[in-house]
């Protein structure tokens, strides 16, 4: 039961790992900030969610480890705080560059420019 | 047993974290707008904490977890923050 645990924590990690490289490497070749937005949610919820409960379960399965109780409920606790926090920033953000129109772009459709202008 | 499993997969997976650490940085240094910067060190802070989490049972240490909660909170009162002040060009209530 354990090393299901551990093995399945690990594969978290690596998943998680390439879905961290895969953002950055998104973040930093997409054109514009509200592309980039799609990358960056790659990059946080694949990249930091999932490696986080990952070492949870991962620590619920070792052996070795003289605290793994402390640190797979830390572990949990802090997947679901950036599992919540992520995508609420990222949306204030947005709708900040919106309003603040510091972002140059031509859209083919602004369902909020046209709510805005009413 | 578990423990040497463990270690070969640090040698696989320290790198991936390393570079994108790195390309996070460049995109946060050269970022043409201020929302560009801090989408960047959004993404890098939440990376920073998952790796915070891995590097604890690595160093077989807890205290490297509470560190972690506390960036992953940082990092949304600072989206937060720069949303309120590009929106209403203040920061308060």
């Amino acid at each position: 039961m354990s090393e299901i645990l551990f093995y399945l924590g690990a594969l978290m990690i690596v998943i998680g790992g390439i879905c961290d490289l895969f953002g950055a490497l998104g973040l930093l070749k997409f054109p514009n900030f509200y592309v980039r937005l799609h990358a960056a949610t790659v990059g946080t919820i694949g990249g930091a969610v999932v490696p986080l409960f990952g070492v949870g379960f991962l620590a619920l399965g070792a052996d070795f480890l003289p605290h793994k109780y402390a640190i797979a409920g830390a572990s949990f606790v802090t997947g679901i705080i950036v599992l919540l926090a992520a995508p609420a920033g990222a949306h204030a953000l947005a709708y900040a560059a919106h309003k603040a129109r510091i972002v140059k772009w031509q859209p083919k459709v602004d369902h909020l420019a046209e709510v805005r202008e009413k | 047993m578990l423990e040497s499993a463990f270690m070969t997969l640090m040698k696989f997976v320290i790198p991936l974290y390393l570079l994108a650490f790195i390309i996070y940085g460049i995109r946060a240094f050269k970022g043409p707008t201020i929302v560009d910067i801090i989408l960047a060190v959004d993404c890098l802070s939440f990376d920073i904490a998952a790796f915070m989490a891995i590097l604890a049972v690595y160093f077989k240490s807890v205290f490297l977890i509470s560190g972690a909660i506390i960036l992953a909170l940082w990092a949304y009162l600072l989206d937060i923050y720069i949303a309120k002040h590009l929106v209403s060009k203040e920061v308060g209530v």
